[in-house]
């Protein structure tokens, strides 16, 4: 273990950092064109096609080839794909309105604060545990030293990633409050009341890991609820998984819980009076927030890097030991494409979710959080407490 | 194994690449573009708050509205509080019957609470 100096892990940070921007900047996009995809075609229509690329570019040329193979290019799913060229120009270069009534300096600041709020949760969260990879010999600078899966896999990690997604809800009321206007103040406070009525099942359920891991780090826990736990982890932990599923699906403002973007009675909720980047935040904070979520339950429930979820993979190791080495590495040892495939799974669900299940109405959404999921919540932690104290 | 000389530098280092990201789409869509491309044509029917078309019928937006949500940010700070006490609890439990029953006795006096609330209509969402 090389001794390493304050530039060598700044550095080292600063890389990290910007692959985790990249990472953002292409999920983001790319999540975007598959709801319109997907959503397209559970709607039984094609979505996106229009903007199908030059011919000479990479869509032409699958589009050609897909017509050599006797394939209607129609279908192909990459059409409408440049269309997300257009969006992000558009976003940048929509006139900017700022309401003569608006607070101004707040106008300017909820959209960003959403923004860094929504980006800042990736700090803790944990992609491989351990290393991810290390920098070769010939590398100047770095030379030998070890780049670990999560940007800082700190003692605190769950507790950070809870605080830092409350923040979010800042940026949505300081948006509705500095329009002045009636819509973006209603749909303010709304989704603050919902997002906060929330919080709480979305805490409890993430306790039953904690309880079960004796941990806050983000990749013990995820290592205790994919390897660590014996048989007795998978069911409870099931009912945990759809709670927080649930409640991630309020805390992102998605479609059966869309209150803030309820369109058909608030125009379009806290963010009614953006236009232009400012409106694009919110945007990018919504699909990063998915990815948040996404990736929390993928780590805390559904296995993390490892292959199989709630824990199957602790109960099926030991039966998997005599395999091929090649093959003992890839099921029993952490990637971070098993992570990465979870989320991409879960963001389809997302999609999916969205074009299955209608709208609640308002009392409803209160109404499931406070007198449904919160004592569930409390019972599927009493269990997991009692299950934990019988072992 | 840690890569760092602080665990907690990166976190500072992801918050400030954040903020430097987040002003620097700030400052090009804000700053740099409107001086040759994006149109400014401000006018005054363009900027008053969007009622559906038509003038505002009141001076701002901010009037009264339901006390409800006041209750709600209530409750939550109650049982956010809550969750933030058992969070410390979850992590050194590890099955030891001497933090079980206590936290059941927690449990049942927050059972209580949530009872009454409950009874007195508070978890009712009227408007």
């Amino acid at each position: 273990m090389p001794t390493i100096s304050l530039t060598q892990s700044l550095v080292i940070s600063l890389i990290q950092c910007v692959l985790v921007v990249v990472f953002i900047f292409v999920v983001v996009p790319l999540t975007v064109f598959a709801e319109r995809k997907v959503l397209g075609y559970l709607q039984q229509r094609l979505g996106s096609t229009r903007i199908a690329g030059h011919l000479g570019g990479l869509t032409g040329l699958l589009n050609r080839g897909m017509w050599k193979l006797g394939k209607v290019p129609v279908l192909s799913y990459w059409r409408g794909l440049p269309g997300l060229v257009g969006d992000v120009m558009k976003m940048l270069l929509k006139e900017d309105i700022l309401p003569t009534k608006a607070d101004k300096f707040v106008f300017w600041i909820a959209p960003a604060l959403s923004f860094v709020a929504s980006v800042v949760v990736f700090a803790t969260i944990c992609f491989v545990p351990g290393t991810f990879f290390t920098f070769p010999t010939w590398v100047p600078f770095l030379g030998g030293l070890p780049v670990s899966g999560g940007i800082a896999d700190v003692n605190v990690g769950l507790l950070w990633i809870l605080g830092m997604a409350t923040v979010g809800v800042y940026g949505i009321v300081l948006a509705g409050w500095a329009s002045n206007s009636k819509y973006p103040l209603l749909g303010g406070l709304r989704s603050a009341a919902q997002m906060v009525s929330y919080e709480v099942p979305l805490t409890l359920s993430l306790l039953a890991p904690v309880l079960i891991s004796g941990s806050l780090k983000f990749s013990e826990m995820s290592q205790a609820m994919a390897v660590g736990v014996p048989l007795w982890a998978i069911i409870p932990q099931v009912i945990g998984f759809l709670i927080y599923l649930t409640c991630g699906f309020a805390e992102t403002n998605r479609v059966p819980f869309d209150m803030p973007e309820a369109e058909n009675e608030l125009v379009a909720g806290f963010h009614t009076e953006y236009s232009g980047m400012k409106f694009g935040f919110f945007y990018l904070a919504e699909y990063v927030n998915m990815t948040v979520v996404s990736a929390m339950a993928a780590g805390f429930f559904l296995g993390g890097s490892w292959l199989l979820p709630f824990g199957l993979q602790g109960v099926v190791n030991p039966y998997l030991a005599s395999l091929p080495s090649w093959l003992v590495t890839l099921l029993c040892e952490p990637h971070a494409a098993f992570f990465a495939i979870k989320i991409v799974f879960l963001l389809f669900v997302f999609i999916w979710v969205r074009g299955t299940i209608p709208r609640y109405r308002y009392d409803q959404i209160m109404a499931v959080a406070w007198k449904y999921l919160i004592p569930l919540t409390l019972v599927n932690l009493v269990l997991a407490a009692a299950v934990r104290l019988a072992m | 194994m840690s890569q760092s000389v602080h665990p907690f530098l990166p976190v500072l280092v992801l918050f400030l690449a954040a903020l430097v990201v987040g002003a620097a789409i700030l400052v090009i869509s804000g700053k740099i573009l409107p001086a040759f491309l994006k149109p400014n044509h401000p006018r005054p029917e363009k900027l008053t708050p969007y009622e559906c078309g038509v003038p505002p019928l009141q001076e701002g937006a901010r009037h009264r509205y339901g006390i409800q949500f006041y209750l709600v940010a209530m409750l939550f700070i109650l049982f956010d509080v809550e969750a933030a006490f058992l969070l410390p609890w979850a992590v050194q439990y590890k099955g030891h019957l001497g933090t079980f029953w206590p936290m059941l006795s927690f449990f049942g006096t927050l059972l209580v609470g949530y009872i009454y609330v409950w009874g007195r209509g508070a978890l009712e969402w009227e408007c």
